[in-house]
């Protein structure tokens, strides 16, 4: 009890006021502290920061080494290598340890080191003399990114220091290369790696966090004892992508687009038979990609290399318009346009010496008026002060020679990336960013990244769309006149003299525009653009590869879309497609409306090869009904039965497919895109192949036949890679043919080195059957029979008899409307018209 | 007195400082957000569990959490009954590090292995704000004349001796020290005193300071010496006793002013030992800059002042002085945690409130938070 009531006295005893002030004072005094504390922190970032700054970085070579992480393999489909990376070695020395005991290991180490088989950079008395300069330095590489092979002799005296007693200072580094097997195959989509195992394009950069693993870290610290230690953190490896990329569908892919191209050289304008070509197989039943190539490649070796290729570094001489800062005032350019000063100036870069002189001699009168202002400003200072700029103004030189320019010329030149250069830099900076341009634009993955107009390769989707929305029943039927009005404009069907009268399935078989543009009306905008969606039209497909273009401004907006945008639509113009997005959206047309995500990667293991994920087919939505489907893939197979495709057909095997001609921006160049879709085979589709061949370097470029040619001609190779039977009868002719390409293909495979031989036999061959697409004649051939069945069948219905005057010189038909010169069987115009519509 | 102790019950308006609790909840998942940042690359690699300092204190601040409200919600007037077994109890586990319940770990021998580990050494700082807080109480009056004042002071003598001589842990001395003269300036009226002492104190650091550094008192006689010459010249002893400072001031000096980001720093990935512990303080300079460490400054501060309007509205005296014991014990180690880290005073291992690991260290502070915050309870606001 006693207790309790103590304890209530303390209780009751208060803080006293003085207390507080105490306690106020304390307060203060721990406020001060803390001020101080911070203050301190302040001053050390500020006097120190940089210093410490460099120190961080510098010391984590020193105390911990990175044991760089393996970056994933790439395979294809069947576990064929197709991208890896090889373990190289690194040798290092620490002149540090060498310099120790009065340099007693320098000489037997020196001597062993130069007799292993290992290129060094250093000559042995170049290193000797580095060593003994440097002794307080730890690290050097002296050979970089060497085999097992070479190093294997360093390696051991390296790990038995006991036998090699006095070889001593000298290590290896791991370190990894990445290496591509096929050199150039599949180099848009396996992407390549540059600089710090940084994946650029391709699968290498959509997947590199997939592919690179985790660097270990052998790294020092100090223990209880505070001695350095050293502890290992080995590294994780990265993972290994295993892609639905066939090697040999690939191959066979490429050779093709290769042997298209050299066939076409230089025929209407210098350079390959495309501005580029690419194919895309797929298989429509589950969105894997088989083989996606595309014309022209380069080695992911080499991937900066630009010899051997097709794309030029052209110099812009618009570029050179810039160069006016270090060009006025050369008496020898005055008057010369851009081209010619960019010819000049290469000139003059070749020449060497002579420029610089010519620019110092430029530059002289301004340094001297520099100096002699600086001079003036001084004159007032004191000696040592102008003797000081007088020395900074000596070691400027281009620096004031800048400054002078800006203020002669004014902010004109301010923008002038070639202030200041010689004319050699100049040139060489003109050429390096060229070089880049080229480049960049050679690694872009022209399957994703490339859009542009589809072109009738459309029309299967307005006819579904139709079809699906109940609207087309199937049995229209068309009447072509070669032109119809929409709104202000006439728009031109491919045939002028006009198909007569189709049927529906005739309407796609002719590929008939006429007959779309009225398609495209019956359904209407609404449900146009509605299917457009569908299909994925301006969204990306999100295919796992870096680089897919995004089309979403590159379609019509349904508000603000006229009659004569849907009549064009209707068959393909006007709007932007990529060609992932077209052989996506017709995978999902043909295989009963099932829209798969298309994808590459089906599976990541892990560096031990366990399975870690495996990509399942996606279904991300149904586009049309199994009925529209089926119809869909009937009215196609007819379009190779009968109709325009029927030079894609692969003897012994039916198809189904569509043609594509699309006329490139701006109008009145005549450039085209000329496409062929095809599916096969056709009872049971397997695989989807979309051939795209950009502006073709023919004469006439609009002939889809070129790109339906190459389609065949894969077919006709891949078809029975996979295993798929041939199905129809063999004409004689295309017995002999088969025959011929067998033999080819034999003769090819006994060696890799002879694939370019057997390119260059298929050419032989095909001239030497008289494929000639140069001559008017020629393109008889598969195209025009079609063409011929339908203009006869015209003369069965059409009641309407047109009449066709024949230009007597020229054995040209001749539109009766405008006098225009057609061809007499295709009805499409021999010169390429500006006035489509 | 009836008429006004009824409304009283009823009505009566008790303060609560949600502000502390606040600061002191949010110093604490601070805390352990930088100390996974900091930790995680070393647990992995000693550990193969990157959580591994993260989850013991996790759960340390779990435990601590509970003990603080349990605290909290108690009238702290109970803990004045235990006034003389805090005293003698905490003395004697410091004895025990003695027996084999004593381990060692990091090199110096300062735990107790009790079903789960515990450092004596903060179990003696709460005893001595509670003992002190509960005799300075009694014998104000006493403590005002100079013999009374020796007396009461000494009795912080054989815990501040233990410490150092059996667990070798000067900064907890120091700690403990300055702990029970910060209270007793509070609490007496005397100031010429406390001036005189503080500068002797002073002095004789200056005295040692300037022995070692003309190698007087050799470097080699004791591992303190030779921190002291690194402090001077870290640089020369980069190897060694002045690795640790140097790395922590590369850590700051390369944070700038907003810092590399969290989880980025460089100076954590083995360079900077003890990153977690006495120089996490540091990493929190590297990877939220300056910006960030004033930041946490300025919480500390808050911290301190809340505490100081505690104790001056504290209903009694007692309450007052535990609340001031407590705000001593946090700035004194804030300070010098940070002075260690900016290698303003020779190294000594102090860890930073809330933040640094160390589970000990966390439930006791939470221990001393809870006792502050009980006695805002008891803050009456109107009545």
């Amino acid at each position: 009890m006693a207790k309790r009531e103590e304890k209530r006295g303390y209780g009751s005893k208060r803080f006293t006021q003085r207390m507080s002030i105490k306690l106020a004072v304390l307060f203060v005094m721990i406020l001060v502290a803390f001020a101080f504390l911070s203050v301190r922190l302040f001053v050390i970032n500020r006097d120190n920061g940089d210093k410490y700054k460099k120190r961080v970085l510098s010391q984590q070579a020193y105390d911990s080494v990175t044991i760089p992480a393996k970056r994933g393999d790439i395979v294809d489909r069947n576990n064929t290598k197709i991208a890896v990376s090889q373990k190289v070695y690194n040798v290092c020395i620490d002149p540090k340890t060498l310099n120790k005991d009065d340099g007693a290991y320098i000489e037997p180490t020196l001597t062993a080191l130069y007799q292993t088989p290992v290129t060094f950079n250093y000559t042995k008395d170049e290193l000797r003399s580095f060593i003994m300069g440097n002794p307080d330095s730890q690290y050097r590489i002296i050979a970089k990114k060497q085999e097992y092979d070479a190093v294997g002799e360093i390696m051991n005296m390296v790990n038995n220091p006991t036998m090699y007693p006095d070889f001593k200072g000298v290590w290896l580094e791991d370190t990894y290369v990445r290496q591509y097997p096929y050199n150039s195959l599949a180099c848009d989509v396996i992407g390549f790696v540059q600089g710090d195992n940084e994946g650029a394009y391709g699968l290498e950069e959509f997947y590199n966090d997939t592919l690179v693993g985790t660097n270990g870290r052998e790294y020092g610290y100090l223990n209880d004892d505070e001695n350095l230690e050293r502890t290992l953190k080995p590294a994780q490896d990265g993972k290994t992508l295993v892609t639905s990329i066939d090697v040999n569908i690939q191959s066979i892919v490429e050779k093709n687009i290769l042997a298209f191209n050299e066939e076409h050289r230089d025929e209407a304008r210098e350079g390959a038979g495309s501005t580029n070509t690419g194919v895309i197989i797929m298989n429509p039943n589950n969105g894997e990609i088989l083989a996606m190539a595309s014309y022209p490649t380069f080695n992911l070796n080499d991937p900066r290399n630009t010899d051997n290729l097709e794309v030029k570094v052209e110099l812009d001489p618009e570029k050179f318009g810039l160069m006016n800062g270090i060009l006025d005032g050369n008496p020898d350019l005055e008057g010369l346009d851009d081209s010619e000063i960019a010819d000049a100036v290469r000139k003059m870069a070749e020449e060497g010496g002579k420029l610089e002189e010519a620019q110092e001699a430029q530059n002289a009168p301004e340094t001297e008026k520099t100096e002699n202002a600086a001079d003036t400003e001084n004159a007032g200072n004191e000696a040592d002060t102008a003797g000081d700029d007088e020395e900074k103004t000596g070691g400027n030189d281009i620096d004031i020679n800048v400054g002078g320019e800006n203020e002669g010329e004014g902010e004109a030149s301010g923008a002038d990336p070639y202030e200041g250069l010689t004319y050699a830099e100049a040139y060489d900076k003109a050429y390096e960013e060229a070089k880049m341009e080229a480049l960049n634009s050679l690694w872009k993955n022209f399957c994703i990244n490339f859009t542009y107009e589809p072109g009738s390769t459309m029309k299967p989707f307005t006819m579904a769309a139709g079809l699906e929305e109940g609207i087309l029943k199937g049995d229209e039927s068309y009447v072509c006149n070669g032109v119809l009005t929409v709104g202000d404009h006439e728009i031109h069907c491919s045939n002028r003299l006009g198909h007569g009268t189709l049927t529906f399935a005739g309407a796609l078989e002719q590929s008939c525009n006429v007959a779309f543009m009225k398609i495209g009306a019956t359904i209407g905008k609404t449900v146009f653009m509605k299917y457009n969606q569908i299909f994925n039209f301006g969204l990306k497909t999100n295919i796992d590869l870096t680089g897919e273009a995004l089309t979403n401004s590159l379609v019509f907006d349904v508000n603000r879309m006229t009659p004569t945008d849907l009549a064009i639509s209707s068959f393909g113009q006007g709007f932007n497609v990529t060609m992932i997005q077209m052989i996506a959206g017709y995978c999902s047309l043909i295989n009963g409306g099932y829209y798969y995500k298309p994808h590459v990667v089906t599976k990541i293991l892990d560096s031990a090869g366990a399975t870690v994920e495996t990509i399942e087919p996606r279904v991300l939505k149904q586009t049309v009904s199994e009925e529209t489907s089926s119809k869909i893939r009937e009215l196609c197979i007819g379009v190779v039965d009968n109709g325009t495709g029927k030079s894609a057909r692969p003897a012994g095997y039916r198809i189904g497919g569509k043609t594509g001609t699309a006329e490139k921006y701006p109008r009145d160049k005549h450039n085209y895109v000329v496409s062929f879709m095809a599916f096969a085979p056709a009872e049971d589709p397997q695989l989807v192949c979309y051939v795209v061949v950009d502006e073709p370097n023919t004469g006439n470029q609009a002939v889809s036949k070129y790109a339906a040619v190459l389609c065949k001609d894969i077919l006709t190779e891949v078809l029975p890679y996979m295993g798929i039977f041939q199905t129809e009868e063999l004409t004689e002719k295309e017995a002999e043919e088969l025959a011929e390409k067998q033999q080819e293909f034999s003769k090819g495979s006994t060696g890799d080195g002879q694939t370019e031989e057997a390119q260059g036999q298929i050419i032989v061959d095909e001239n030497g059957s008289g494929q000639d697409t140069n001559e008017g004649e020629g393109a008889e051939q598969e195209t025009n029979g079609a063409i011929t069945f339908v203009d006869g069948k015209a003369d069965e219905e059409d009641t309407t008899e047109r009449k066709v005057q024949i230009d007597p010189e020229t054995g040209y038909a001749i539109d009766p409307t405008t006098g225009i010169l057609l061809d007499p069987d295709t009805g499409a115009p021999i010169d390429p018209v500006s006035d489509l519509w | 007195m009836s008429e006004n102790n009824r409304p009283k019950k009823k009505k009566a308006k008790y303060f609560f400082d949600y502000t502390m609790l606040f600061i002191v909840v949010f110093l604490l998942l601070f805390g352990l957000v930088m100390l996974y940042s900091t930790s995680s690359y070393e647990a992995n690699i000693k550990f193969e569990d990157s959580a591994f300092y993260f989850r013991k204190q996790a759960v340390a601040s779990a435990i601590g959490i509970g003990v603080m409200l349990f605290l909290m919600l108690m009238d702290y007037h109970i803990v004045q009954r235990f006034t003389l077994t805090a005293y003698v109890v905490s003395l004697v586990l410091i004895l025990l590090v003695l027996t084999p319940l004593g381990y060692e770990a990091g090199g110096a021998r300062r735990w107790l292995n009790l079903g789960m580990s515990l450092q004596p050494a903060e179990v003696a700082k709460l005893a001595l704000i509670i003992f002190f807080a509960s005799i300075v109480c009694r014998f104000s009056e006493q403590i005002k004349e100079k013999k009374g004042f020796i007396i009461v002071l000494a009795l912080a003598i054989p815990h501040a001796f233990c410490v150092l001589t059996i667990t070798q842990n000067l900064s907890s001395a120091i700690i403990i020290v300055g702990i029970v003269f910060m209270m007793l300036f509070v609490a007496t009226p005397q100031y010429k005193e406390y001036i005189i002492i503080a500068a002797s104190a002073i002095a004789l650091a200056v005295i040692i300071v300037l022995l070692v550094k003309y190698d007087i008192l050799p470097a080699s006689m004791s591992y303190r010496f030779a921190r002291i010459k690194a402090w001077m010249d870290p640089e020369s002893f980069a190897a060694d006793k002045g690795f640790q400072t140097l790395q922590a001031l590369y850590a700051i000096g390369s944070g700038d002013f907003f810092g590399k980001g969290l989880g980025e720093s460089i100076q954590k990935l083995g360079y900077l030992p003890e990153a977690q512990n006495d120089m996490i303080f540091s990493i929190i300079c590297e990877e939220l800059g300056l910006f960030g460490a004033i930041a946490i400054i300025l919480l500390f501060m808050l911290l301190i002042w809340r505490f100081m309007v505690i104790a001056n509205n504290a209903q009694d005296m007692f309450g007052a002085l535990l609340v001031v014991g407590v705000m001593a014990h946090i700035s004194i180690q804030v300070i010098l945690n940070i002075a260690v880290v900016t290698n303003t005073i020779p190294n000594t291992g102090i860890t930073l409130p809330f933040i640094s690991y160390g589970g000990s260290s966390v439930v006791f502070l939470l221990a001393e938070m809870g006792l502050v915050l009980s006695v805002s309870r008891s803050i009456q606001l109107e009545g």
